[in-house]
C-alpha cells in the first residue's frame, strides 16, 4: 500500500504549478520566409483513406496525394484548367477516337520497379473497363468507360483507342486523377493496396514517405524525378478537422497554408507575413425542387419560388458577400459557360400572382440542408422569403450521413426543396451529367426528366468540335433553366491563407492541388 | 472464497454483460440512424453499382440479427473486423489511436487530481477563508465552461499570445519533450472541469469525515492536523472521489473527441467522429466495444480500490 505524504502532494503539485506558469516548453521552429526552407505542412480537411490507387480513391485528398506521387501523361498547369505534358513526351488525337502517345525515356517507378512503359498505361486504363478478381471494377472506373483499349506500339508508344468520341477525356481523364498510371510489375506485387497504405510505386516529384492514421501524410521528394524539382524537400499534411484550429495553427507557423472561412479572410489577412488567396471556384450551389411531387409538379409554382427567392440577398448574408452570384451551372471561364443566361430579380407580385393562378395558398413545404454554417443562414433567409408570398418553409437541416442519401431511392420521392453543392471539373459535361434522366434516384434530386435535356447531353459529350459542344450545352443550360426547378445561388470562392512567401499549386475548383507545384518565392 | 475475489468475480461478470448489452443498443440504434452508410461513404458522385457493392461488403444486406451475432462470434475471436474503407483490420485502427486517447485521458486525470486533491484538502481545512471561497467560485467556473471553449481559450492564451505550447497536438515519434509540449494544453483542457468537481467534492466528503469520532479522538491525543487530514482522513474522504473519476474516465473518454478535434490529434474520438459521420458501422461498432470495456474494467477497478483506501470496507469485506 502507498500512502500519500503532504510532502509529495506539495512537492507534486508545486512541480507542476512551474511548468504551468513559467517555464517554456519547446514549441516548433518558426520560420519568416521561405528561403532555404525545405519542408511546409499544409492543413487538410480531413484524414485520408487509403488505399491510395487513382482507380480506387475516395476523393479529392487522396487524389491529390496521387498526382504528387504518380504521373499522368498530361498534367494540368497550376491555376488553370490547361494541361502540359507530363509522363508523355508526344500526346495527339489523330482521329474521333484515337489518341496517339509517345512516352518521355527512363521515367523510373520508384523501389526498382523499372521504366514507366506503354504496358504501364495499357495496364493502367484498361483496369478501369475489366473486372477485377473479385468481379467488380474499379470505383472511378466508369471515367473511363468510352475507352475500347490502349494498344501497345512500341516500348514508348500506344494508341488509346476508344469506342466512341470523348473529348471529355482531355480535362476529366488524361490530365486528372483516373488517368494516373501506375506500375503493372508493383500492382502485380502487391503495391497501391489499402492494408499496404505507403507502398504507393509511381515516378512523380514525391514519393509517399509516412502515412499515420489521423496524424500525418508525409511526401518526400523523389530523387529519381526527371520533371522538374518540386519546391520542397518535404511535404507534411496534417488533418486538421476544425477550421478555427486550423486557423491558429497558421498564426503559429505550425501550418504554412490553409483554407479558411472567407468571413475571417480579412482578420487573417492582418497577420504579418500572411497572403489571402481568394480563387472563384467552379462549384455549384443551389436551390433544386422536386418536380414530381405536388404542387412542385405544377410550373408555375416552381416559377412562383424561384421569383420569391432574392439570390443576392442570400448569398450576402449566407456568404457575408464574399462570394459572386451563378446564374447557371456551368461556371465563367469554362465551355458551355452560357454568359447570357436570365439575371432575375426578385418579383413578389409575380410569385404571389403565379401562386394564386396555380390555385395554390397557404403551401408549407421543406427545404432540406447540409448543417453548415452557410447553408443554415442561406435556408433561414429563403424561409423569411418565401414567408412573404404566403409560403411557410420548414427547414430540415441534417449531417451529412443522412444529408447525402436524402435524395436517393425511395426516400428522393419525398424530397421537397433542397439546397445543395456540387464540386465541378474543367468539363462541362461533369456539371450537367447530374440532371439527366439515369441520375433521377441517384444525384438528379429534382427528379427532372427531359429527353431533349439527354439528347443533347449525350450528343456534346460525344463530338470533338468544342464550339459545338460549347453550344450544346448552352443549350442544355436553357432546358434546364426552364424547367424552374432549379435556383442558382453561386459558383463559391475558395479562399486561402499562406505565408507570403508561399507559391501554392491549386487548380481553379479549389479540391484539386499540386502539392509539387508549391514553391517559394 | 475470499469476498474480495467474489466481488471481482461478479463485476467481471457483469461487465461482460453490460459489454454486449451495449454492442446491443448500439446495433439497434444504427437501426434508426438515417442515411444509406454506403452512399455516405462513398460520397456525392457514388455510382448505384458501386454503393450496391459497398452495402455487400458492409454486410448491410444481411438481417441486422445476422450482423450482431456474427460481430460478436468474430469479437470473441479477437476479430474486430475490417474497415470497409480502407481494408484495413478495425483492430489495427483502434490500436494505433488508442494509446493517444489513453495517453491523453490519464494525462488530464494526473492534472485534476495534482490541482484538485490540494485545492479540496485546503478548502475543507479553511472552511469559510478567502481562498475557500475563490476556489468554490473558480471551480464551478471550471465545471460550468464547456470543454471545447477551453480548448480554443488555452490555444488563444499559450499558444498565440504566449507562444509556450503547439497548437496541433502530436509530433513525430522520438522527440520526448515536443511530445510532453502537445499533450499540456489538450490535457489541460479536459481536467479544468475535474480540478473543478474534484476540488468541491473532497471539501464535502473531508469536512464530513473530519467531524468522525475518530477524527474527534485523534485531536484528542494532539495528533497535529495536517497529520489528521493527510493520513487518517483524505483516504476515507477520497472514495466518493475516486468513485466521481472512476466515471469520469468514461465521460472522459468520450470527452477527448473534442480535445482531439480542436488540437488536432488522432485518437479513439476522432475515430468514431469519422467513423459515425460516414457510417462506417465496423469502425464504429468496435470503438464503442472498446470505450465502453475500458469505460467498465476502471470501475471495475474503483470499486476494488474502495477496499484499499478503507479498512472498515476491507474487513467488512472478509467478515
Amino acid at each position: 500500500m502507498v500512502d500519500v505524504t503532504r510532502r509529495q502532494l506539495l512537492a507534486a503539485g508545486a512541480a507542476l504549478g512551474v511548468a504551468g506558469t513559467g517555464f517554456s516548453l519547446p514549441v516548433l521552429a518558426q520560420s519568416e520566409t521561405g528561403a532555404g526552407r525545405k519542408s511546409i505542412t499544409l492543413a487538410l480537411p480531413r484524414d485520408v483513406q487509403p488505399p491510395f490507387d487513382p482507380l480506387n480513391r475516395l476523393s479529392y485528398p487522396e487524389g491529390n496525394i496521387l498526382r504528387a506521387v504518380l504521373q499522368g501523361l498530361i498534367a494540368f498547369k497550376p491555376g488553370s484548367f490547361e494541361w502540359e505534358l507530363s509522363a508523355a513526351k508526344r500526346i495527339e488525337q489523330v482521329s474521333d477516337t484515337v489518341i496517339e502517345f509517345e512516352l518521355k525515356p527512363g521515367l523510373q517507378f520508384h523501389d526498382g520497379f523499372g521504366e514507366l512503359t506503354a504496358d504501364d498505361v495499357k495496364f493502367s486504363f484498361e483496369r478501369a473497363i475489366k473486372p477485377g478478381p473479385d468481379g467488380k471494377l474499379p470505383l472511378h472506373g466508369k471515367d473511363l468507360s468510352a475507352l475500347e483499349e490502349v494498344e501497345v506500339t512500341g516500348t514508348h508508344t500506344g494508341r488509346i483507342k476508344l469506342k466512341t468520341p470523348a473529348p471529355a477525356l482531355w480535362q476529366v481523364v488524361l490530365p486528372d486523377n483516373s488517368g494516373l498510371i501506375i506500375s503493372r510489375k508493383a500492382f502485380e506485387a502487391g503495391a497501391y493496396r489499402a492494408d499496404q497504405p505507403t507502398k504507393v510505386i509511381g515516378t512523380g516529384p514525391y514519393r509517399l514517405a509516412e502515412w499515420r492514421p489521423n496524424e500525418r501524410v508525409v511526401l518526400r521528394a523523389n530523387p529519381d524525378f526527371q520533371g522538374p524539382k518540386p519546391g520542397f524537400e518535404e511535404i507534411v499534411l496534417r488533418p486538421v478537422r476544425d477550421s478555427k484550429t486550423a486557423e491558429l495553427a497558421f498564426r503559429a507557423d505550425e501550418l504554412q497554408f490553409t483554407a479558411i472561412e472567407p468571413a475571417n479572410a480579412a482578420d487573417v489577412g492582418k497577420i504579418p507575413g500572411t497572403k489571402i488567396l481568394k480563387q472563384d471556384s467552379i462549384n455549384f450551389v443551389w436551390v433544386g425542387i422536386n418536380v414530381e411531387k405536388a404542387p412542385f409538379t405544377d410550373l408555375r409554382v416552381r416559377q412562383a419560388i424561384r421569383l420569391a427567392i432574392d439570390v443576392d440577398q442570400v448569398i450576402e448574408g449566407a456568404y457575408n458577400g464574399a462570394v459572386g452570384r451563378a446564374y447557371a451551372p456551368v461556371a465563367p471561364g469554362l465551355l458551355g459557360y452560357w454568359k447570357d443566361a436570365p439575371r432575375r430579380a426578385r418579383d413578389v407580385a409575380a410569385a404571389k400572382k403565379l401562386l394564386a393562378e396555380a390555385g395554390v395558398s397557404g403551401l408549407r413545404t421543406r427545404l432540406t440542408l447540409l448543417n453548415k454554417p452557410a447553408y443554415q443562414n442561406a435556408g433561414i433567409i429563403i424561409q423569411a422569403q418565401l414567408a412573404e408570398v404566403g409560403i411557410t418553409l420548414d427547414l430540415d437541416v441534417q449531417e451529412g450521413g443522412s444529408y447525402w442519401s436524402a435524395g436517393n431511392g425511395e426516400t428522393g420521392k419525398t424530397l421537397e426543396l433542397s439546397l445543395q453543392r456540387f464540386g465541378g471539373k474543367a468539363d462541362p459535361s461533369f456539371q450537367l451529367q447530374w440532371f439527366t434522366a439515369a441520375q433521377i434516384g441517384s444525384w438528379n434530386w429534382q427528379r427532372w426528366n427531359n429527353p431533349d435535356y439527354d439528347a443533347l447531353f449525350a450528343k456534346a459529350g460525344a463530338i470533338t468540335d468544342a464550339a459545338e459542344r460549347g453550344r450544346l450545352y448552352i443549350e442544355a443550360q436553357k432546358l434546364i433553366d426552364e424547367s424552374a426547378a432549379f435556383i442558382w445561388l453561386t459558383h463559391e470562392v475558395n479562399v486561402y491563407a499562406l505565408k507570403d512567401w508561399l507559391v501554392p499549386g491549386i487548380l481553379p475548383n479549389g479540391d484539386d492541388q499540386l502539392f509539387n507545384r508549391f514553391g517559394a518565392a | 472464497m475470499p469476498a474480495i475475489l467474489r466481488h471481482a468475480g461478479q463485476r467481471l461478470a457483469t461487465t461482460l454483460l453490460v459489454l454486449i448489452g451495449a454492442v446491443a443498443l448500439l446495433f439497434v440504434l444504427t437501426l434508426f440512424i438515417s442515411g444509406n452508410p454506403a452512399q455516405v461513404l462513398l460520397g456525392p458522385r457514388a455510382t448505384p453499382e458501386a454503393v450496391r457493392a459497398f452495402a455487400e461488403a458492409m454486410g448491410l444486406d444481411r438481417p441486422v440479427h445476422e450482423r450482431f451475432a456474427l460481430f460478436l462470434w468474430n469479437v470473441l475471436r479477437g476479430d474486430l473486423g475490417t474497415d470497409v474503407v480502407s481494408g484495413r483490420p478495425v483492430a489495427t485502427l483502434v490500436a494505433e489511436v488508442l494509446p493517444y486517447t489513453v495517453t491523453l485521458t490519464l494525462s488530464a486525470i494526473a492534472i485534476a487530481v495534482l490541482f484538485g486533491v490540494p485545492l479540496g484538502c485546503y478548502a475543507a481545512t479553511h472552511p469559510g477563508s478567502a481562498l475557500d471561497r475563490a476556489t468554490a467560485a473558480v471551480s464551478i467556473g471550471f465545471i460550468a465552461i464547456p470543454n471545447f471553449v477551453v480548448a480554443i481559450l488555452l490555444l488563444l492564451v499559450f499558444s498565440i499570445w504566449l507562444d509556450w505550447f503547439p497548437v496541433l497536438g502530436v509530433s513525430r515519434s522520438g522527440d520526448l519533450s515536443d511530445q510532453l509540449a502537445r499533450l499540456v494544453l489538450p490535457a489541460l483542457s479536459l481536467a479544468l472541469t475535474w480540478i473543478g468537481y474534484i476540488a468541491r467534492l473532497l471539501r464535502a466528503s473531508l469536512l464530513e469525515v473530519l467531524g468522525e469520532a475518530h477524527i474527534r479522538t485523534l485531536r484528542a491525543y494532539g495528533v497535529p492536523d495536517r497529520t489528521i487530514v493527510y493520513k487518517y482522513a483524505l483516504k476515507p474522504a477520497a472514495i466518493p472521489t475516486v468513485a466521481i473519476l472512476g466515471l469520469g474516465i468514461g465521460r472522459l473518454l468520450g470527452g477527448a473527441i473534442f480535445a482531439e478535434i480542436v488540437f488536432a490529434r488522432p485518437g479513439i474520438g476522432t475515430l468514431v467522429y469519422d467513423a459515425i459521420s460516414s457510417r462506417n458501422y465496423p469502425v464504429v461498432q468496435a470503438c464503442v466495444l472498446v470505450v465502453v470495456a475500458l469505460f467498465t474494467l476502471t470501475n471495475l477497478a474503483v470499486d476494488l480500490s474502495y477496499a484499499w483506501l478503507d479498512p472498515r470496507i476491507r474487513k467488512a469485506g472478509d467478515r
